[in-house]
């Protein structure tokens, strides 16, 4: 029992603790690409901090799902975040669902800010809203795709199976079924997380916008809610990316010693996920908005050739 | 001019009144009524001329009528031919060419606005420059006292054209926008992502600038013109200079024009090399714009070696420029160029080495030849739509027509030939400048200042970076101002954005703004 506490005590402090940091990793990783100096690694951390002891401005139209979208945002993102295995293989909310829980929760989290945005009825929002759920209904079934060949290799959905499974078999990702699995994950984590060539994180143009489009009526306390979740989410994304398909220093169990073996080699692999994201960024322009469903089709049919060649090889 | 003259007061013995060459290369037809629309069908069709601006002055302290100029510019004729049709107090009314010529549209409907003058049969006589809920009046009259403080406007607000249909909505934009650029209202209607029409709205920031032009001593004059568009501030300094030293027949020393010429190209280098960092920019292509922001700043650092501005504020004056340069600026231009040079073309290989940008960026925001044609686009604009026209060339000024250049022309007007031109001329640019290096004269670098006489009119064109800038004066008693026209490339521009819509989604609309990179000051003055 106490056991169990620990596991999900040490998860969760890690999710909210890392997860601004790999975004600020990102963003001066890329700013330094670009030869400029960039705010610093913990310029995120000072934005929440300052948001929110912020006041906010609530538009007059909005209703509850204004309200309560950001709390609802950034429960499902941390509740998915603890249900996947970030330090060992055992994740610490392993009871129900396993990965289709985790793919759903995430899924009410952007159904609520689609609905946010819808909700204020102001332009922008709606088309963010609109460019959000247009790029996720392509982007999830190519992630369910990948995350499936994954789970027939390992006979389960649960993911504390699946990453039990890829520890057993540490060059496993060399595996034709595998490598297309990762491929497409990868494709759909850019487009999930809102990174270029799907969207621009940093830009101020509104009529570009996706991710940003739909939050733009928020401010103080909510703004970092729902800022935070989104950092969370793209974390949770990344562990999940690279636990299933590179296991390298992944513990089977939690206990002493493993466990802070297992917390550097997780930020390892992050940080080398983080460089190969901000290289792809740098080198690319952002895609035109109606190419990036031609991008997920590629997704999709990677994921499709996984699930063809687990059974073919 | 003699030919010119007999061949125009035959054809239209009835019309002309006189033909005069006052100031040299500029030719006056004064005609007997306020209808030109005869004469501008002939220039239009015949002489294969382009009408560059038409405005209004207000005469009628002195003669009792006020007068519209319309400025044509012929075909292979450096000079500019100006008609100057007079309108009667007592009936303040002319007929309009927005219906044949689109591209006088917004300067008909603002003499309207400040001069209360009705542009008769206009096909929108709606208020353009003063927004709908200004009161009636017109301050460009003489008898609109400067300081009047007009009450709180109460007045209705403009009416946009309704947005109908299934699913079809509308986005409005602006004015305030979330970037630091200036105000402008964008009114979208789309259907999902795809844009069916866009309607503008300008002159948010109309600050009289044509008004306070009138009894301004012309020296000090000079600033305000360098105020009018901050990133133009040399070519529209320049400009204003030049009219007046046609006006009051002052000749430049050799010296101050090659000066002057350095610098409107320094200007443009500038300008252009941070539009192609916002262009990739804009399509998230970032690594290109840190690189032109490095680039740009070179230009600016050596702007203020050679001025002591970055952005070349108060370096003109009436008759030259107000300092010379030692040996060692001199060598600081050829040194820092051959920097700027090497670094541009790193810069333009990466930008078209990129796939994804040039995906972007090709085939979007596309303004057809014709249209260009048809809406009097100007400037970078237009010469990636084929309209083949560049003052520097087509009217020298300055020490131009000893530099030799070529005008980057392309027919397919689309957001990367707009680059494309840019990336051109900078390199036509920097070789201007090593030209007028290598030929700088020496001597004085200002003429003696000396009283402007009054009475006089003169126009004068620079070709901006952005496009050709127009100015018209008429100088008045005690070295002050009668009337100063300020025609800024953008507002021959705006109404183009609109038509490069058709078949673009709201996402791209950014990019293609940036394309245009128009200045809203200078618009709305």
């Amino acid at each position: 029992m106490i056991q169990r506490l620990i596991e999900n005590a040490t998860q969760l402090f890690l999710l909210l603790v890392l997860a601004p940091l790999v975004t600020g990793v990102i963003r001066t990783l890329k700013a330094r690409l670009q030869t400029r100096r960039g705010p610093g690694i913990l310029q995120p951390y000072r934005d929440l901090r300052k948001l929110f002891g912020k006041g906010m401005v609530i538009p007059e139209t909005a209703s509850w799902i204004f309200t309560a979208t950001p709390w609802v945002v950034f429960f499902s993102t941390i509740l998915a975040g603890l249900m996947i295995p970030m330090v060992a293989a055992k994740a610490p909310l392993g009871l129900f669902g396993g990965v289709l829980a985790v793919i759903y929760l995430l899924g009410l989290g952007r159904f609520f800010l689609a609905l946010s945005g819808l909700d204020t009825g102001s332009s922008f929002g709606g088309l963010g809203s609109s460019r959000e759920m247009t790029i996720s209904a392509l982007a999830e079934p190519a992630m369910m795709l990948a995350i499936f060949t994954v789970a027939i290799g390992a006979g389960s959905t649960g993911l504390t199976e699946i990453a039990g499974a890829a520890i057993g078999q540490t060059w496993r990702f060399l595996a034709p079924a595998q490598m297309f699995a990762f491929a497409a994950l990868a494709l759909v984590l850019i487009a999930e997380t809102g990174r270029i060539p799907v969207d621009n994180p940093d830009t101020h143009l509104e009529l570009t916008m996706i991710h940003e489009a739909m939050i733009l009526e928020y401010s103080g306390p909510y703004l970092a809610l729902v800022e935070w979740a989104a950092s969370i989410k793209q974390l949770v994304l990344m562990t999940l990316l690279i636990n299933c398909f590179w296991p390298f220093g992944l513990q089977p169990t939690w206990f002493g010693f493993g466990a802070l073996q297992g917390i550097g080699w997780l930020l390892a692999k992050l940080l080398l996920l983080c460089c190969a994201i901000v290289l792809l960024e740098t080198v690319n322009a952002k895609m035109r908005l109606f190419r990036v469903p031609e991008l997920l089709a590629v997704a999709f049919t990677l994921g499709s050739l996984a699930l063809v060649s687990t059974f073919l090889f | 001019m003699k030919t010119f003259s007999k061949e125009l007061r035959e054809r239209f013995p009835k019309q002309v009144l006189t033909v005069e060459e006052s100031v040299s290369g500029q030719v006056t037809v004064l005609l007997n009524s306020s209808d030109a629309t005869v004469i501008t069908r002939h220039f239009l069709t015949e002489r294969q001329a382009r009408l560059v601006t038409v405005f209004a002055e207000d005469r009628v302290k002195a003669e009792g009528v006020f007068y519209n100029y319309y400025v044509f510019d012929q075909l292979g004729d450096p000079s500019w031919v100006i008609l100057k049709a007079p309108i009667s107090q007592d009936h303040p009314s002319f007929p309009s060419l927005a219906a044949e010529l689109p591209s006088v549209n917004w300067q008909e409907r603002e003499i309207q606005d400040w001069f209360g003058l009705e542009a008769a049969g206009h096909p929108n006589p709606r208020r353009v420059a003063l927004h709908d809920n200004w009161p009636d009046v017109h301050p460009l009259r003489k008898d609109f006292p400067l300081d009047t403080v007009l009450p709180a406007f109460e007045g209705e607000r403009h009416v946009y054209r309704p947005t109908l249909g299934e699913g079809v909505f509308q986005i409005p934009v602006g004015p305030v926008h979330a970037g630091i650029i200036e105000p402008g209202h964008f009114n979208f209607a789309v259907a999902g992502e795809p844009i069916l029409y866009l309607q503008l709205r300008m002159f948010y920031t109309h600050k009289g600038t044509e008004k306070l032009f009138e009894n301004l001593p012309i020296p000090r004059a000079v600033f305000l013109a360098e105020s009018i568009s901050g990133d133009s501030a040399f070519s529209h300094g320049a400009a204003f200079c030049q009219a007046i030293e046609r006006a009051a027949e002052i000749e430049v020393p050799q010296r101050a024009q090659f000066m002057r010429a350095i610098l409107l190209e320094l200007e443009r280098i500038a300008n252009h090399i941070g539009d192609a960092g916002a262009i990739a920019n804009d399509v998230g292509f970032v690594i290109a714009n840190a690189h032109a922001g490095r680039v740009r700043e070179l230009v600016l650092g050596l702007n203020e070696t050679l001025t002591g501005s970055r952005v070349l504020r108060g370096m003109v004056a009436i008759g030259g420029v107000r300092r010379d340069w030692q040996r060692d600026q001199i060598e600081a231009i050829e040194k820092t160029l051959a920097v700027v040079e090497r670094e541009f073309r790193d810069l333009t290989a990466i930008l078209q080495s990129s796939n994804s940008t040039r995906e972007r960026l090709e085939r979007t925001g596309i303004l057809r030849p014709e249209k260009a044609a048809m809406l009097g686009v100007v400037g970078v604009a237009g010469r990636a739509s084929g309209v083949d026209l560049d003052v520097r060339r087509d009217h020298p000024y300055e020490a131009y027509r000893h530099l030799p250049f070529r005008v980057p022309v392309y027919q397919a007007g689309d957001v990367r030939h707009r680059l494309q031109v840019r990336i051109d001329e900078v390199g036509e640019s920097l070789q201007i400048i090593r030209a007028a290096v290598a030929q700088l004269p020496e001597g004085s670098h200002r003429a003696p200042q000396q009283p402007i006489p009054p009475g006089r009119c003169a126009l004068s064109a620079v070709e901006g970076w952005r496009g050709e800038i127009v100015h018209w004066v008429r100088t008045g008693e005690d070295n002050r101002l009668e009337r100063c026209k300020v025609k800024d490339p953008s507002i021959n521009n705006w109404p183009a954005i609109v038509e490069t819509m058709e078949g673009n989604i709201v996402a791209d609309f950014p990019v293609i703004n940036k394309s245009f990179n128009l200045s809203y000051s200078g618009t709305d003055r």
